[in-house]
């Protein structure tokens, strides 16, 4: 991101009025409920927008959608059998005021539905998208991104990155539907001076400083690596672990899904793509009932495993971004941070 | 890398050719794409999978027990177990299911075509197998001997005998079956699979062992070939997994940061070896 401009934060409601005409827009929205959640703008809501506190769900939910259509079949006569791709209405969406986690997540979805493969439903959804992005000056209560190096600033990754500076964003342009943006609307914005950009560096040390939890994720990976995590970890956790799958579904980053026929009539139906979540005994549950994740504690494992061990030695980097989503909804206490605490104790 | 076609997770109709009732449980069914260009096109090799769709049931993967080598039609053998397989057990010839693949890795057939070769199965388990024995039988470079161990569980549950008396016909073939439980008609052998490793020749030197089964087969198998000296690179096996996506997204089919979808089905002892599966336990 070479270009820095600045955005005035009274212009802010109108540029995103224009930024609305020409794209769906998706940001946080404080509903009548008091819940911060990344809502569609409409003329109804804008007034509501919430960028001081973290929004409940991610933008997951918009890229792979908790129950996805992926095709119709008809099964005419008892001969005939046909399966019709259905019309995705992808709408050009512009995602504003996505957190340095968020994205970071957006990143590694990338890497799940169109390394190696191509997932056209993901693919579809991510071409239509623009990624506005604002950096964390003040992480929240349960946030670790710093420890899982994925926040609270971002340096790539969104189409525009917003920072606050007081009475004023600064805006860093990214790819170029950033660029279209900026040069489309460019009278809301000015050049960003010398005075902005050691504003923002300044926010971004004070941001750096101001995490409350020390968490040793770095040390977690070590141990789960060289296999030194003790097993009564695992069985404290598993014994915790109320197998409502709220982390997985909160998580920015699981993407486990499953697929389903849903009929509709008696020769129709249509197969859905789901979350799902591999602490669920279900999930390896094989026809006949044979099981190869059958414990418990096998299954808490291949969670952690998977986030902190398998996709560092894959991606390089663990697929846990930080965002404490687990921490705020896991009653039985079995979130991320815990397991992190417990394997990193005594080291 | 495979690239999915935009119509991705979309099956194409297939058409029932032929129904062979290999046993009460098992039953090959021989199928063609309902559009004739889609056979032209259509290539596997041994050691992949199909996923099987069924209205309202959903998919499953199955092996394929057809080879190549025959150009015959696609054949899948599906043991009746849960809603998908009981459905289609019930499907009549000329119905039609939705098949999309092949997925998954297949055998090494360039090495296995250099080798002798000892095939291991239990119930269902042969029927992977049966892919690669007839790519080896009908490749006219293959010249090695092959061995064939099949355990069932009754007389009554020894499926694929039409490829069992098949190979029998050929000389450079040698097929033992046993039963774990014999009935009065029964004169053949009675044991577990591993029993017939003394009734054949074994020589680690020349051989690799290819495997598939229940659980618990696999891992005796596995155990006994090692203690007569196969190597790990020399002892491979099929693995089943619950699976979903086959393309190695859903994650359904984890074992221990591989993907069976993807990373296989198929794994040497060697790769199963850094991991931590049930299997090998």
């Amino acid at each position: 991101m070479n270009d820095k401009l600045t955005l005035k934060k009274d212009h802010l409601p109108a540029f995103l009025r224009k930024l609305s005409k020409d794209y769906r827009l998706v940001a946080p929205i404080k509903n009548r409920h008091g819940d911060t959640i990344f809502t569609r703008i409409d003329s109804s809501n804008s007034a509501s927008l919430d960028l001081d506190n973290q929004p409940q769900n991610s933008i997951k939910q918009f890229m792979l959608p908790q129950r996805e259509v992926l095709f119709s079949y008809h099964a005419k006569t008892e001969t005939g059998y046909e399966f019709n791709p259905t019309d995705q209405i992808n709408e050009p969406t512009i995602f504003f005021g996505v957190r340095s986690c968020d994205l970071s997540a957006i990143l590694y979805m990338d890497v799940t539905f169109l390394q190696g493969i191509t997932d056209s439903h993901y693919l579809e959804k991510r071409t239509n998208s623009v990624f506005i992005g604002l950096n964390c000056n003040q992480p929240f209560a349960n946030c670790f991104c710093n420890a899982t190096k994925s926040g609270p600033f971002l340096e790539f990754g969104a189409d525009l990155q917003f920072t606050d500076i007081g009475d004023r964003f600064l805006v860093e342009v990214g790819r170029s539907k950033g660029i279209k943006i900026v040069e489309k609307w460019g009278h809301f914005f000015s050049a960003a001076e010398e005075k902005e950009n050691k504003q923002q560096y300044q926010a971004f040390l004070e941001a750096r400083g101001s995490f409350t939890r020390l968490v040793h994720v770095d040390q977690a990976i070590k141990r789960l690596q060289e296999n030194s995590v003790p097993e009564k970890v695992w069985n404290q956790l598993s014994l915790r672990c109320q197998d409502c799958g709220g982390c997985a579904y909160i998580c920015p980053t699981c993407t486990c899904f499953t697929i389903t026929d849903c009929p509709l009539t008696k020769n129709t139906g249509e197969r859905i793509r789901s979350w799902d979540a591999c602490t669920f005994s279900g999930f390896t549950r094989m026809t006949g009932g044979h099981n190869p994740v059958s414990k418990k504690t096998e299954a808490i494992r291949q969670r952690f495993m998977h986030k902190l061990c398998y996709d560092v030695k894959k991606h390089g980097r663990p697929s846990c971004v930080g965002c404490g989503r687990c921490v705020d909804i896991c009653f039985g206490g079995t979130d991320i941070l815990r397991f992190i605490n417990l394997a990193c104790e005594g080291s | 890398m495979k690239t999915l076609q935009p119509e991705d997770y979309l099956p194409r109709p297939a058409i029932i050719k032929e129904i062979i009732t290999e046993n009460s449980q098992i039953k090959t069914f021989v199928l063609s794409f309902a559009n004739p260009e889609q056979n032209t096109d259509f290539s596997y090799q041994p050691g992949q999978f199909m996923m099987v769709s069924i209205p309202h049931c959903g998919e499953a993967p199955i092996s394929f027990s057809s080879t190549p080598a025959r150009k015959e039609m696609i054949r899948l053998s599906v043991r009746k177990a849960g809603k998908l397989t009981s459905a289609l057990h019930e499907l009549q010839a000329g119905a039609i299911i939705g098949l999309r693949g092949p997925y998954g890795k297949p055998f090494p057939m360039d090495y296995l075509a250099k080798r002798d070769l000892l095939f291991v199965a239990g119930g269902i388990g042969l029927a992977p197998l049966c892919s690669v024995i007839n790519s080896c039988l009908f490749n006219p470079d293959y010249h090695g001997r092959i061995s064939i161990l099949y355990g069932s569980r009754t007389p009554e549950d020894i499926a694929f005998m039409g490829e069992i008396n098949f190979w029998r016909q050929n000389p450079d073939v040698k097929c033992l079956l046993t039963v774990d439980q014999g009935t009065s008609d029964w004169h053949g052998a009675t044991g577990v699979v591993t029993t017939l490793f003394s009734q054949t020749e074994i020589n680690p030197e020349q051989q690799t062992a290819i495997i598939c089964g229940p659980p618990m087969m696999i891992k005796a198998v596995i155990s006994e070939l090692n203690e007569m000296g196969f190597g790990d690179d020399d002892i491979i096996t099929t693995m089943e997994r619950h699976m979903k996506c086959g393309v190695g997204v859903c994650r359904h089919c984890h074992m221990d940061g591989k993907l069976v979808c993807v990373d296989g089905p198929v794994f040497s002892l060697r790769q199963l070896k850094e991991l931590d599966v049930m299997e090998i336990k």
